[in-house]
């Protein structure tokens, strides 16, 4: 008896005294953070998608005065590193889409190390070396017009997605839209790892090309266009951007293959540089968070990363309807192989003449 | 005084072109990033860029694509100026605003506008397909681009051709009327000759800015697999994984040394600047002439370019910013609504996006057109190289294209110690829209100036007043209209400018054109429409506001 209680003793006060080291180590942060009063952010998430997350952040550290750049992925890429090379101060807190620069960065020295205390709940496939960290869930979708794709022409697989044009041909030429490789380095990545998981990728390939696909170098166009009926489906769209779109559109459609589903992850890191450093890690720690993984999923329709989030814009809402299909794109080095410049040259060559025929 | 304006002009006009251009030439001959510790010397990105078979088609394309839009703007242009400008036009006071709308829209919406109107299943496709059984053109074609284009640039031949004409003496036109010449026959061998040196200067501006076009081929380009110089340029940014800054600067450089050709061209077919000098010392009152059995032709052509150059993609624009859903099946009477507009008001930071790119036009745009005047009177009457060294250098920034200066600017800013601490205010987003539209404005002022004659100067010598004297109470004072004229058209090419600044721009100096390009990467395509309709209200409205005070457009 005695010793039962002695072990629960000791456990309640080994967790308490974690639990208040946690939250001390959080507190200095926090009292250092307020010191620096500001934190500079460049994201490639647009204000209007990110503004009830920065609210909510506002709402808990009032003290911060957060500055936040939203930028396109190259444009911060080359903001970022032309700002660190001249020393003259740049943002502290990276928060991109591209997730090959992002890493790119973070491997050649321009990331601080910081083990959040959010670490534990996150996939080991996240977080690079306590450098940079994936934030988001975001399945690659297909999307599609309700209105004018009947039921049975949806593509449901990456093997649908060969199969049906080929069948249909009139009904899909010149109705497919996807990314171009060539100028749209998300678009590059998504194919790249296409190609690694899916053995008949470049059939896919030839597909497009054969039906005459279009590509393009941004979301938008192609969803407005899926909407507008000049296209009937977009391919490798992420699926953040279709619920966005479908809250306005109700003919828009989406799709997770059953196959396998790409995840895609919005990766962020904290300047190595960073006049706010501990303000960063607050934003970090913030995004990572339950608190703020939720809002994410249900205000901003961004699909969040932690399985302890419940709802359907969540992984875990994706792994119940999906399960083993989903592919997530790994947060570490392998992804540089696609900047390796011989190879990229290669693929580019390949995906020209796939697309020709 | 003269002498110590004419140095300091030549000297901080080539500072200012030689920063960034200097930084760009440095950079074409590296391995990698200028910036970058391990960069060396190399002509590799020479070697890859001039034997890559895309950049020979883009830049045929381009070329093809410059020509074409060149010679349908500036005919027409010039044409629309002398209607609107000399002759009785019924309309003309109503119909000029509406001349000056694609100027001031960014051209990615433009393009959007004829994509949501005349796109394979825009509005007027759809009602032409219900009409005839199909679609009888394509808009995604090189011929639609370059048709597009050229009537898009036809204000830009217009604004410089219709001010060099109100400062023409009217008794030119008079006595070849009474020598019994027809409208037309006046037009083509009076009028128009007369203000050969502001049809060249537009022609070469216009031919540059077809080497710069972005917004256009990207989405009328795109689709048909068109690649320009541009696009092409913006492959380079990801076709490696990083961008390559040594290959962009090497094809940025390539449209650079166009402008070479381009001014001694110029400069030679203007050899004689004193043809061209027709404010003279006698005044007359100015007559509108007559059209007579021409005038509903004449208003026909006005109205129709209006209808395909600015109705078509306006009305396109409106209407997307008005339905929720558009294209093939839609029904437009159910899919209305206003919601977009009322999203765009609590949009963040909209306000002040609005705010700043009226003052950035308004106040910026006036103290570029100071600053273009002062750089316009030192190299006026001057006879020096320095001059023809001016010609040349003031070329140059124009040719960079959109996305290789907004770059180079930062750079200047970040690496040109003394300068640093300007980066982050306004004051740096001036200088460089200031540098970059240094031609634009420095040509219609100098254009004005060289219409004034030099006896009106002279008499003012003679009679004792000193250099700057005669400036200030005569040579300014009689060009004041071309003045005008061009602060109001600095004034629209700085509110739709994003490109330039881009990389200068946080927040607290938002543009509209930075929150457009911020909502075209989700694709909030009803809101970027929302977002242009209030700015064409905007700026219409201001320009309805000046042109109600008394601002006129010319004299």
């Amino acid at each position: 008896m005695k010793i039962k209680q002695a072990v629960v003793l000791a456990l309640v006060l080994g967790f308490v005294c974690f639990q208040s080291s946690r939250a001390e180590a959080a507190e200095s942060s926090g009292t250092a953070a307020q010191k620096e009063g500001k934190l500079i952010i460049y994201s490639s998430t647009d204000s209007a998608s990110v503004e009830p997350l920065l609210q909510d952040f506002k709402s808990v550290y009032p003290f911060l005065q957060v500055e936040y750049n939203d930028l396109n992925t190259t444009e911060m890429y080359n903001r970022f590193v032309a700002e660190s090379a001249s020393g003259s101060g740049t943002a502290d807190f990276m928060w991109s889409s591209a997730m090959d620069l992002q890493i790119q960065l973070a491997s050649k020295g321009n990331a601080l190390t910081y083990a959040s205390p959010e670490i534990s709940a996150l996939p080991k496939w996240a977080v690079w070396q306590n450098q940079a960290y994936g934030t988001t869930f975001e399945p690659v979708s297909i999307a599609y017009n309700k209105r004018l794709l009947p039921a049975d022409a949806v593509p449901q697989s990456h093997a649908d997605m060969i199969r049906l044009p080929k069948e249909k041909p009139d009904l899909f030429k010149e109705k497919i839209a996807t990314f171009d490789p060539e100028k749209s380095g998300v678009g590059f990545l998504m194919m790249t790892q296409d190609a690694k998981i899916f053995p008949q990728f470049w059939d896919l390939a030839k597909v497009l090309g054969s039906s005459g696909a279009k590509v393009y170098t941004s979301t938008g166009a192609m969803l407005e266009k899926v909407g507008s009926g000049e296209h009937y489906l977009a391919y490798n769209i992420i699926g953040s951007y279709v619920l966005l779109r479908q809250k306005k559109d109700p003919a828009m459609g989406l799709v997770l293959p059953k196959d396998y589903t790409l995840v895609f992850s919005r990766v962020a890191f904290i300047s190595k540089t960073a006049r706010n450093p501990n303000a960063a890690k607050l934003f970090l720690d913030y995004i990572l968070s339950k608190r703020g993984q939720t809002v994410m999923s249900e205000k901003s329709l961004i699909y969040s990363l932690r399985s302890d989030v419940p709802g359907n814009i969540t992984a875990a809402g994706l792994t119940k309807e999906l399960g083993k299909a989903l592919k997530p794109i790994d947060v570490n080095t392998d992804i540089l192989a696609g900047l390796e410049q011989n190879k990229r040259l290669e693929f580019m060559k390949q995906w020209q003449a796939a697309l020709k025929r | 005084m003269n002498r110590a304006l004419r140095s300091l002009a030549v000297i901080g006009v080539a500072l200012v072109v030689f920063g960034p251009l200097g930084l760009i030439f440095y950079q074409s001959f590296l391995s990698e990033a200028f910036f970058s510790p391990t960069a060396h010397f190399s002509f590799e990105a020479y070697r890859y860029v001039l034997t890559d078979s895309g950049f020979h088609s883009a830049f045929g394309t381009s070329l093809l694509v410059s020509s074409g839009m060149t010679l349908i703007s500036v005919p027409l242009g010039s044409v629309l100026a002398f209607l609107l400008a000399r002759t009785d036009l019924p309309g003309k006071k109503w119909l000029e605003p509406w001349l000056l709308v694609p100027i001031f829209l960014s051209p990615v919406v433009l393009a959007f506008g004829y994509v949501v109107a005349v796109g394979p299943v825009g509005f007027f496709s759809l009602w032409a397909k219900a009409l005839i059984g199909r679609v009888p053109w394509n808009l995604y074609s090189l011929f639609g681009l370059v048709l597009i284009a050229g009537l898009t640039h036809v204000p830009h031949a217009f604004l410089y051709v219709s001010s060099a004409l109100r400062s023409l003496d009217p008794a030119v036109e008079e006595a070849a009327r009474v020598a019994g010449a027809g409208v037309w026959r006046i037009a083509v061998t009076v009028s128009l000759p007369l203000v050969l040196p502001s049809i060249l200067f537009s022609a070469s501006l216009i031919f540059l800015l077809g080497f710069e076009l972005f917004g256009l081929p990207l989405v009328l380009g795109d689709p048909a697999g068109l690649l320009v110089l541009t696009t092409y340029l913006y492959k380079l940014t990801n076709l490696l994984g990083v961008p390559s800054y040594h290959l962009m600067a090497v094809v940025a450089l390539s449209i650079v040394a166009l402008t070479f050709p381009l001014v001694y061209l110029q400069r030679r077919m203007l050899r004689t600047a004193g043809r061209f000098a027709v404010i003279g010392g006698k005044g007359q009152a100015f007559r509108p002439l007559p059209l007579g059995v021409l005038r509903w032709p004449a208003v026909f052509l006005l109205v129709l370019w209006l209808a395909v150059t600015v109705l078509l993609p306006l009305v396109g624009v409106t209407l997307r910013s008005l339905v929720s859903s558009w294209g093939e099946g839609i029904k437009l009477s159910e899919v209305l609504t206003l919601d977009h507009f009322r999203e765009l008001m609590v949009y963040p930071n909209l306000v002040r996006g609005i705010v700043n790119t009226i003052l950035i036009g308004a106040i910026g745009g006036a103290l570029a057109v100071v600053f273009y005047a002062i750089v316009g009177l030192a190299a006026h009457r001057w006879q020096s190289r320095w001059v023809s060294f001016l010609d040349y250098l003031v070329m140059l920034p124009r040719a960079l294209p959109g996305l290789i200066v907004g770059l180079a600017f930062l750079w200047v800013f970040l690496f040109f110690k003394p300068i640093a601490p300007l980066r982050t205010t306004l004051f740096s987003l001036w200088i460089a829209y200031t540098v970059v539209w240094l031609a634009y404005g420095l040509r219609l002022i100098s254009a004005s100036l060289l219409q004034v004659k030099p006896e009106l100067e002279e008499a003012a010598r003679v009679t004792g007043a000193r250099q700057r004297l005669v400036y200030r109470d005569v040579t300014l004072p009689l060009i004041r209209f071309g003045i005008i004229g061009s602060w109001l058209l600095i004034f629209m090419m700085f509110v739709r400018e994003y490109s330039t600044g881009v990389y200068l721009l946080g927040p607290g100096t938002e543009v509209i054109g930075s929150l457009i390009v911020s909502l075209w990467g989700t694709g909030a395509l009803d809101l970027i429409s929302a977002l242009s309709v209030i700015e064409v209200g905007l700026v219409g409205f201001i320009l309805f506001i000046a042109l109600r005070l008394g601002v006129r457009l010319h004299a």
